[in-house]
């Protein structure tokens, strides 16, 4: 069956690059921020580009934090990208610091970069640290394309993957039905559209939206 | 080393100029974006488009097609083209360009670069034409008696981190890039270096890969891709 995907809107982020990828894998994706759209959906995308503290405003403005919540509870995969990645976890340290949706224990804070320039932009090879079916098919040591100055620091048992800038950082996430990349798997090429097809096969396969 | 598929965009289509000259101009996709598409279809890594309206006008004049672009392809793209002033800049990267690339304005205007390094940092590659080693200006239309090596150690002192340096007399060529001229830049700069024309088939690749100082970071390539001499997978695997 063909996934229907939501990818939350909530006025940042790369939307239309991650709806032509998911198109592109033969998924039907909807950028939409309405609940039952949501709720209607076999998987759930978190997309982000900018700053923390000012997207999490914009998501509870819209209640989409109880949202992601609530379909998480309904077994919905959930994949966060980049900033939604990092809005995955509990706690960032950027801006003065603020709360994030809390699916993923841990927080989120600046790349370590060891001198090199931040923010860390370009392709990097990603390390998987585990087997993932969101991974599948796709070697480890693959190049992914990332634009970010944070890292999340999620809890061992959810570390999915790993990249290096200056000191090793995790870049992958996995807990139960909530999966998240630092990396942006929509200007990823090949194995970017890989990991979304890989993502779309899980959500095809979930059990139904209740 | 990167390979950057080159998508020219005039009136509209994806075009090849000779050697930088309006008047030599083959058209290859009539909507860019298949060429885009084309090309990341088959694992570019990384797109590099020019307004050549944008470079003659002076102000971009294709955002609707780079946004098209930049949307529509699983890679980042940097956008180049009449890049004169910070309002421009920042249009060509709300369309969605990972990268702007600057040329003319670069040289000509100090305070502008300054203020794109210090806002885009990264993001902002600096384009550098030669002709007979001298720097280009306004579209090529214009040479000045800078030379190039030169002008790319000064703008690096200055804070750029990336150039693109293209050797008109090879552009569109296809006859293989000039090698010892980029060799020349390169030693003068600790910034990372894209470079640009010439390339034809896939020695020229390999021999960028082999003999151009480690700061080459990458290639160039238009018309040798739409005219089919290699794949984009081909030439990847002859830079790596």
């Amino acid at each position: 069956m063909t996934a229907r995907i939501a990818i939350l809107d909530y006025g940042m982020g790369n939307l239309r690059s991650v709806e032509k990828a998911l198109e592109h894998v033969g998924a039907a994706a909807t950028i939409t921020s309405e609940a039952s759209a949501v709720r209607a959906a076999d998987g759930v995308i978190l997309p982000g580009v900018g700053a923390f503290p000012r997207a999490m405003e914009r998501i509870r403005e819209l209640s989409l934090d109880e949202l992601i919540a609530e379909r998480r509870d309904a077994g919905v995969p959930i994949l966060g990208i980049c900033l939604g990645l990092q809005l995955l976890f509990e706690t960032t340290t950027e801006l003065g610091g603020a709360d994030g949706v809390g699916l993923l224990p841990g927080g989120v804070d600046e790349l370590p970069a060891d001198g090199l320039k931040v923010p860390h932009i370009g392709w990097s090879p990603v390390r998987w640290e585990r087997e993932s079916k969101l991974t599948e098919g796709i070697a480890s040591e693959t190049p992914f394309y990332f634009v970010h100055s944070f890292a999340p620091d999620p809890i061992p048992g959810d570390l999915l993957g790993t990249a290096a800038y200056g000191s090793r950082f995790a870049c992958a996430a996995e807990r139960d039905n909530v999966f998240g990349v630092q990396f942006h798997p929509e200007k990823s090429s090949a194995a970017g559209l890989r990991l979304l097809a890989n993502f779309a096969g899980v959500c095809a396969k979930a059990p139904a939206p209740a | 080393m990167i390979l950057y598929p080159a998508i020219d965009v005039r009136g509209g289509s994806a075009v090849r100029l000779t050697q930088g000259d309006y008047g030599r101009e083959t058209t290859y996709d009539a909507d860019p974006v298949d060429a885009a598409l084309r090309w990341a279809g088959e694992g570019a890594q990384y797109l590099h488009v020019v307004d050549l309206d944008g470079a003659k006008a002076g102000a971009p004049q294709n955002l609707a097609t780079i946004e098209r672009i930049a949307a529509a392809v699983p890679c980042p793209i940097q956008v180049g083209g009449g890049l004169r002033e910070s309002g421009s800049v920042a249009r060509v990267l709300e369309a969605g360009a990972a990268r702007v690339v600057i040329g003319t304005a670069a040289l000509r205007d100090p305070g502008f670069l300054e203020a794109a390094l210090a806002a885009y940092g990264d993001r902002v590659v600096v384009s550098v034409d030669a002709r007979d080693g001298k720097v280009s200006l306004a579209g090529w239309t214009e040479t000045s008696d800078v030379d190039v090596a030169d002008a790319v150690a000064e703008l690096s002192q200055r804070g750029a981190t990336r150039f693109l340096c293209t050797t008109i007399e090879v552009d569109g060529t296809m006859e293989g890039p000039a090698l010892g001229e980029l060799a020349r830049i390169a030693a003068g700069t600790e910034a990372q270096v894209i470079a640009s024309g010439g390339v034809g088939d896939l020695a020229h690749l390999e021999s960028l890969a082999r003999e151009a100082p480690a700061n080459v970071e990458g290639a160039i390539v238009g018309r040798a891709l739409y005219e089919r001499r290699f794949s984009v997978a081909e030439a990847i695997a002859a830079l790596a």
